[in-house]
């Protein structure tokens, strides 16, 4: 649905994204993680027809936003929340935006009660809390009734019942077959989200997975409880096997959990706890994206 | 054409035309009243002086200019403008809307202006027991503010897009207006082909030019340049250049 394709942005010789390349699958939620100033806003704003790469590109079905046909029909954007006139009413932006792609006025009605803003309609913008402007971008973005959702940062800012309806509300869009790329720094809401990440560093890609390859490829730590804790620490160190004790008759191991009982079993030391211990979201985010020592 | 309605619904949906039109009433009634209330009655009664009445409706076209400007900058200075180009990416289509957009809004407002003169200088005149001599000599002004109008929203949406920045148009535009052609007149001659003394001579409407002032119709041309110039400049900018964002 998106393919980001050698894509480098430049600003004043600062590299924003540098040949950046992901794709994000039609039909799924799709997580774009990075650091503060990874390159995640650039990113989407190149997608978006919004800034001009310096070279590669960005595609959405195959073609550049700037010639998409009925670009609200095919792609909902949310960027930031602060992107309206604070005199001008909800409906009214939302009027404005419908008029501009060709969208039938009646829509503007239906997407405000979509997103619970019926009743802060008429109100200006100026005196909407930063939730209420989170939903009328998202009203916005819905009013083409696009397949495909771009969000810079939607949690940015939301109270937590702003997250969960937000999360609510993007999970049904996906059921529904909507396909969604969504930037966040917030990783818990990217894990409780997300089928697959894209995770950015530097402007560069680091990983592209599904959120499941990616906590296992960092779980590393195989728990081990046994009463002969000392001789199996020795024997796995005795076998270049990483491994520290982590408290009474308790052992943290990298390696896996076959590897560490077939060891023990050879070396005739009862076990009474083996366990994979899966890593989180997070730990794979800050694992893939440290700076190096 | 769709994208021509979305702009004008966007002048029509915030206060701006509102303080725009009565700020331009409260300053006509205001000069108005000054001027006839003050003039005697043998100079009230010649042509040129209701020729220079009938020209005080011209405020309209530097109001105009601002208005062009703000078009586009409000749109930088609240970040609306990211959702109008994810609406409409051709950035050329957007900025022949907002012109045309200008047009019909700058017209509107001089047709304001040159009713609230003819009502206030009516009301004026008859008070002091005068007739106001309506003929192409003295109309001439009124019909000139609709057209320096026009091409003030025009020269307005090219500055604007030009620089970005509301605050900063404005007071350049101000600036310009007030002190940069005064400057331009005490230094040379050719200040007739400023920007602003073109404006004005399009107001104006003489058929005839003179050292100070271009005729109307070299002005109407001047004007048009002028347009063009900013408007293709502000057009490259907008089209060259990156959509301002706060995140990384």
């Amino acid at each position: 649905m998106i393919q980001v394709e050698s894509l480098t942005k430049r600003y004043r010789g600062a590299t924003a994204v540098d040949n950046l390349s992901f794709t994000v699958p039609k039909g799924r939620i799709t997580g774009f993680l990075g650091p503060n100033g990874a390159g995640k806003t650039t990113t989407l704003r190149v997608l978006l027809g919004l800034a001009l790469p310096t070279s590669g590109g960005a595609t959405v079905g195959g073609r550049r936003y700037r010639e998409l046909e009925s670009p609200l029909r095919t792609v909902g954007a949310v960027l930031e929340a602060s992107n309206y006139h604070p005199g001008r009413s909800g409906r009214n932006q939302l009027r404005v935006l419908a008029a501009a792609a060709g969208i039938s006025g009646s829509r503007v009605g239906e997407v405000l009660a979509e997103v619970e803003l019926t009743a802060a309609a008429k109100r200006r913008v100026g005196s909407y809390s930063l939730g209420m402007r989170q939903r009328l971008s998202v009203a916005a973005a819905l009013l083409g009734e696009p397949e495909l959702l771009v969000l810079d940062e939607p949690a940015n800012g939301l109270d937590p019942e702003g997250i969960r309806w937000l999360r609510n509300f993007l999970r049904e869009f996906a059921d529904r077959g909507g396909t969604v790329l969504v930037s966040s720094h917030v990783l818990g809401e990217v894990a409780q989200l997300a089928d697959e990440v894209v995770i950015i560093h530097r402007g560069r890609l680091v990983a592209q997975q599904s959120v499941a390859e990616l906590t296992a490829q960092v779980s590393g730590a195989t728990r081990v409880r046994s009463p002969k804790a000392e001789d199996l620490l020795a024997r796995l160190r005795a076998t270049g096997i990483e491994a520290e004790a982590t408290g009474a008759g308790l052992l943290a191991v990298h390696a896996s959990p076959d590897r560490v009982g077939d060891l023990a079993a050879e070396a005739g030391i009862p076990l009474h706890e083996l366990v994979a211990e899966s890593g989180s979201l997070e730990e794979a985010f800050l694992e893939l994206t440290a700076e190096p020592q | 054409m769709r994208t021509l309605r979305a702009e004008v619904l966007k002048t029509l949906t915030t206060r701006l035309l509102l303080w725009y039109g009565l700020g331009l009433l409260a300053f006509l009634v205001l000069v108005l009243s000054i001027h006839i209330g003050s003039d005697d009655v043998g100079d009230l009664s010649q042509v040129s002086t209701q020729h220079s009445i009938f020209a005080v409706a011209g405020l309209a076209a530097v109001l105009a200019v601002l208005l062009g400007s703000v078009i586009v900058t409000a749109e930088y200075t609240h970040g609306t403008i990211n959702q109008t180009f994810l609406a409409v990416p051709r950035r050329d289509r957007v900025l022949g809307a907002k012109v045309a957009a200008a047009l019909v809004v700058a017209v509107g407002l001089a047709l304001l202006a040159d009713a609230a003169t003819l009502a206030v200088a009516e009301l004026w005149y008859r008070g002091r027991g005068l007739t106001l001599q309506l003929d192409g000599e003295t109309m001439g002004p009124l019909l000139g503010t609709i057209g320096a109008s026009a091409l003030g929203a025009a020269i307005g949406v090219g500055v604007g897009a030009l620089l970005r920045r509301q605050t900063g148009a404005i007071v350049l535009i101000l600036l310009w207006l007030l002190i940069g052609e005064a400057v331009i007149g005490a230094v040379g001659d050719t200040a007739r082909f400023a920007p602003g003394h073109t404006l004005g001579a399009v107001v104006a409407a003489h058929t005839d030019g003179t050292r100070d002032t271009l005729a109307v119709w070299p002005a109407v041309f001047t004007g048009i340049f002028y347009a063009a110039v900013f408007g293709l400049a502000g057009l490259l900018a907008t089209i060259g250049s990156d959509v301002p964002s706060s995140g990384d």
